[in-house]
């Protein structure tokens, strides 16, 4: 018996080792992210990086950046950038023609026209699923945020539960709308913005995955939208897997769609022979996703990964492993900030405001409201300890809102420093001398499990209880669905959170940040929704709307000037990014406008 | 006994009433808003301000009591709703990731049972001796090991140095040739597809796979039945009967193995009833650092990110797994057991 158990165990072993024989694969490239894979492939509706990364691969945009850099950009499938020189810009900027490259072919064979084009725009705009990207073309070109407020437009309600209780009619002058602000002539497309926008080249740039291009033919067959002006609200705003798209691709780029394998969470790829730039060097690609990271070191350790996803935190374990190459210092158009709600909801908020007074046991409603508690919050944190002990170095202090990377930033902006003296000075001001004197009690709030922003909150923590023993500040933990359920009431005193650009232009960071209707207005309260509305929204709606581009740069500098003064909030840190790759990977090139960890196009892999 | 299942079976909607009303209550706890880190999962995710939209689009706002209504007709037209952390609808996520489950069970159950028997056996005949002593230390030193540190120790001596057992279900290989290629899938357990598709190096390749879990499962549930094997065996020996056999002259290996270990193995049996439901609800810890996509982690991951038709599903379809499982092991006590009446 025992012999037995033995034998099988050395044969079992013997067997193992036999198929367990290194094999090396130059054509086919594995990419092991972290937990949580695509959404959807629908580019209308995907607006996280997974998805967007999938999209990458398989969809090409009218235009891209020159070697990833983001002031250089060049056509794709169009044939030009439309310039005011090259006379395809009008001189208001208001009408952009774009040439569409001709004998582009699709995965299913056929022929990319401008019509696809138009189609591939409209279409998203007409769908426009909620939380999705499409905002970025009813901005420019109807001046509006989504379908719903075009349906206003054309004089219909913007509160509908469903679509189908608006009068047809109505519907149907909302498409024309739509209609009208592109056209097909010829072999070009014409778009007709409603005021001038100087970054819409960007957004219909590689990166972005909502400006992919699809083929209209390909889309009718497979039970999308006809193109009829009628039918369209069938398709309006559908559950993200109930859109065609949703696990199905058809586009000009490099890879085509193998299979999205959710219960595997891995997507496989494999090259189109016939792309148009002339076929990728790798035959196919597998990105998949596993949570934990010493299963993806393991794998990349043993060569099954060629590269895998590695948080800042870990770096330091991989840095010195043999064949493996680090590549650091990547820049990143992103921010991290910390925000003051204006305007706090006491009741059912006595966790984080106490007693919702200013007697010591709490903070009233208005806290944040006083300029110098922000400002001497903004004293009191240490950006320095932050940036080389937190973040390990990976990054830099922002001046403002807007990251230095982008263009009409004043990098010479004085900033708030780590200086207790001054928070000392600004709390004696702050309500009069009450806050001082009686001290405060303040929860402050990160997301579970986001240990970088929680050590955040602690060295704010530290220094301001540091300042005078009657303050006190708790950092508290709460589970992501938590935290968006307070930030929605805007209940949260203060919170952290991040912005990673949609395009490369400022006006992609005033909105969220300084807007009154921007992403973060309406969690901080009534307060800076006043505020916004009186000083902030003309300037932003001046800035996009300048074609001049010293105009562009004086509005920009002065807002981030006044959000620096107003102290709005504390933007404190501009993470660079990393890859971490086995050594025999090739043509590695780095975008930060897009969402695909490695463009799979120029890479190879070659055996060193 | 038909009497007895009927009632049994018949009792079966109730249990499962029950458990699908508790969540819908400890749903009613969460407003609209936290329902919606459905969709938006991560603080990164948040990119723009339309909270109120999505509450309308997925119905989050409607009361607890007219969704649970909606959810139950869906079910009786037998749609179990669709799940946005496994992006697909909750019976296809169980349909697919069940089987994988259900593999890891059938390939862990055996080694783990035998293995554990095995070992209590050794402890009891070898009472209070250094063979008793060692195999109870070696077996609760697996007992108190973190599942992910084992697992992870495993992961790394043999994938990592020896590169014999790889993380995953299947090879980048095998993966591409049963997603995309000219394969069948008839069960959904990867072992027995492959063979059923005559594909040898497949069904290797998957056996390979599961190997490491295997080990650590066993490993780490060794010491349970090692413990309860002991303690029986330990008590039926001392019986009058087993003294009997031992004073008519029967060889001690004969004593043992038909007169002990028989009579000590009804515990065992019982627990190892329980052991095999534990294995079919997934092991969430054995499943992350394997990258083994069962059951266990799709359930995890759904209530982490409050997946609410996701939890549902999977608890209606474990709270009927588990009745009529229980009902098989009573069912079966009656067949073996002749003390045991089914009324």
């Amino acid at each position: 018996m025992k012999t037995k158990v033995l034998s099988l165990i050395v044969l079992l072993l013997t067997l193992s080792l036999s198929v367990s024989v290194f094999a090396f694969d130059p054509e086919t490239f594995v990419y092991v992210g972290g937990a949580g894979g695509p959404q959807t492939l629908d580019p209308a509706a995907a607006y996280d990086t997974a998805s967007g990364e999938i999209i990458h691969h398989v969809y090409d945009n009218l235009f891209e950046y020159v070697d990833g850099d983001l002031d250089k950009i060049g056509p794709m499938l169009a044939t030009e950038v439309p310039t005011v020189a090259n006379g395809l810009m009008s001189e208001d900027g208001r009408t952009i023609r774009v040439p569409i490259r001709q004998g582009v072919k699709f995965h299913n064979g056929s022929v990319l026209t401008a019509e696809d084009v138009k189609y591939s725009f409209v279409r998203g705009m007409l769908a426009d699923p909620a939380g999705g990207p499409m905002w970025m073309f009813f901005e420019p070109l109807l001046g509006v945020q989504t379908m719903r407020d075009v349906i206003a437009m054309a004089g219909g309600p913007s509160d509908f539960v469903e679509i189908d209780e608006v009068d047809p009619a109505i519907l149907r002058k909302a498409y024309d709308l739509i209609d009208a602000t592109m056209e097909v002539d010829g072999n070009d497309i014409v778009f007709h913005l409603v005021d001038p926008y100087p970054p819409f080249i960007n957004i219909l740039a590689k990166g972005g995955s909502w400006s992919s291009i699809l083929s209209k033919e390909w889309m009718v067959a497979n039970g999308a939208w006809d193109g009829n002006p009628d039918t369209w609200p069938k398709w309006y705003d559908r559950a993200l897997e109930e859109m065609v798209l949703y696990d199905k691709a058809n586009g000009t780029g490099p890879f085509k769609l193998d299979t999205w394998d959710k219960s595997g969470a891995q997507v496989l790829l494999s090259r189109f022979d016939e792309y148009w730039r002339g076929p990728a060097q790798l035959k196919s690609a597998v990105i998949k996703n596993i949570p934990e990271f010493s299963t993806r070191l393991l794998m990349l350790r043993a060569g099954d990964a060629d590269g895998i996803y590695v948080g800042q935190q870990d770096l330091p374990q991989v840095r010195s492993i043999p064949n493996v190459v680090v590549v650091e210092g990547l820049p990143q158009v992103t921010n991290t900030v910390l925000f003051f709600s204006f305007t706090i909801p006491v009741e059912g908020n006595e966790d984080l405001v106490g007693s919702g007074k200013l007697d010591g046991n709490g903070i009233p409603s208005d806290f944040f409201a006083d300029i110098n508690v922000r400002k001497a919050f903004g004293y009191s944190f240490d950006f320095e300890a932050y940036l080389n002990e937190v973040a390990l170095g990976a990054g830099e202090i922002p001046k403002g809102p807007f990251p230095q990377s982008l263009p009409y930033v004043n990098t010479e902006q004085e900033y708030f420093t780590h200086d207790l003296d001054k928070a000392a000075e600004y709390f004696k001001k702050a309500f009069d001398g009450e806050v001082w004197e009686k001290g405060f009690k303040v929860g402050i709030v990160y997301n579970t499990g986001n240990d970088a922003r929680k050590t955040a909150l602690e060295i704010l923590e530290y220094n301001i209880e540091r300042i005078n023993p009657k303050f006190q500040v708790d950092v508290i933990g709460l589970e992501w669905a938590t935290v968006l359920d307070r930030l929605r009431s805007a209940s949260l005193p203060i919170f952290v959170m991040g912005w990673l650009m949609d395009f490369p232009d400022t006006h992609n960071f005033a909105v969220p940040f300084m807007h009154s209707s921007g992403t973060f207005a309406g969690f901080c309260g009534q307060g800076l929704i006043d505020l916004a509305k009186e000083q902030f929204d003309e300037l932003i709606a001046a800035g996009i709307k300048a074609t001049d581009p010293a105009e562009r740069e004086r509005i920009y500098h002065e807002l981030q000037r006044l959000y620096v003064d107003l102290a709005i909030g504390m933007p404190f840190m501009e993470a660079t990014t990393h890859r971490v790759m086995r050594d025999w990977v090739e043509g590695f090139e780095y975008c930060p406008a897009y969402s695909a960890q490695y463009d799979l196009y120029y890479i190879s892999k070659v055996q060193k | 006994m038909i009497t007895y299942i009927a009632r049994r079976l018949l009792f079966l909607p109730v249990v499962l009433i029950g458990v699908t009303l508790m969540i819908f209550v400890a749903m009613s706890f969460l407003t609209p808003y936290q329902l919606v880190s459905t969709y938006i999962k991560s603080p990164e995710e948040l990119k723009n301000q339309s909270l109120d939209d999505l509450v309308r689009k997925y119905g989050l706002d409607q009361p607890v009591h007219v969704r649970y209504i909606n959810w139950m007709r869906n079910l009786l037209r037998g749609d179990l709703g669709y799940s946005a952390s496994a992006n697909m609808p909750v019976a296809e996520a169980i349909a697919r990731r069940f089987p994988a489950t259900v593999e890891l069970a059938l390939f862990a159950i055996v080694p783990v049972i035998l293995g554990g028997i095995w070992l209590g056996t050794i402890s009891a005949k070898h009472y209070n001796r250094p063979l008793d002593h060692f195999s109870r230390v070696f077996a609760i030193v697996g007992w108190s090991l973190p599942d992910f540190v084992f697992g992870l120790i495993l992961l790394m001596v043999f994938y990592g140095v020896l590169g014999w057992f790889p993380p995953g279900r299947l090879s980048m290989w095998a993966d591409s040739i049963v997603l995309t290629g000219d394969f069948t899938r008839f069960t959904g357990l990867n072992t027995l597809d492959a063979l059923l598709n005559g594909r040898p190096d497949i069904f290797w390749d998957s056996v390979r796979h599961l190997i490491a879990p295997v080990m650590t499962l066993a490993y780490l549930w060794w010491a349970y039945l090692l413990r309860i094997t002991r303690s029986s065996m330990l008590e039926v020996m001392n019986k009058d009967y087993v003294r009997t056999a031992r004073a008519k002259g029967l060889t001690e290996r004969v004593v043992m193995n038909r007169h002990v270990r028989r009579n000590a193995l009804i515990p065992v049996a019982t627990v190892s009833g329980s052991m095999v439901l534990g294995l079919l609800g997934g092991v969430v810890i054995v499943e992350t650092v394997f990258d083994y996509k069962g059951i266990g982690l799709l359930t995890a991951t759904g209530a982490q990110q409050l997946d609410y038709t996701l939890v549902l599903g999977t608890t209606l379809f474990y709270g009927l797994l588990l009745v009529l499982i229980n009902l098989v092991v009573d069912v079966l006590y009656a067949v073996i057991d002749p003390r045991v009446r089914l009324e």
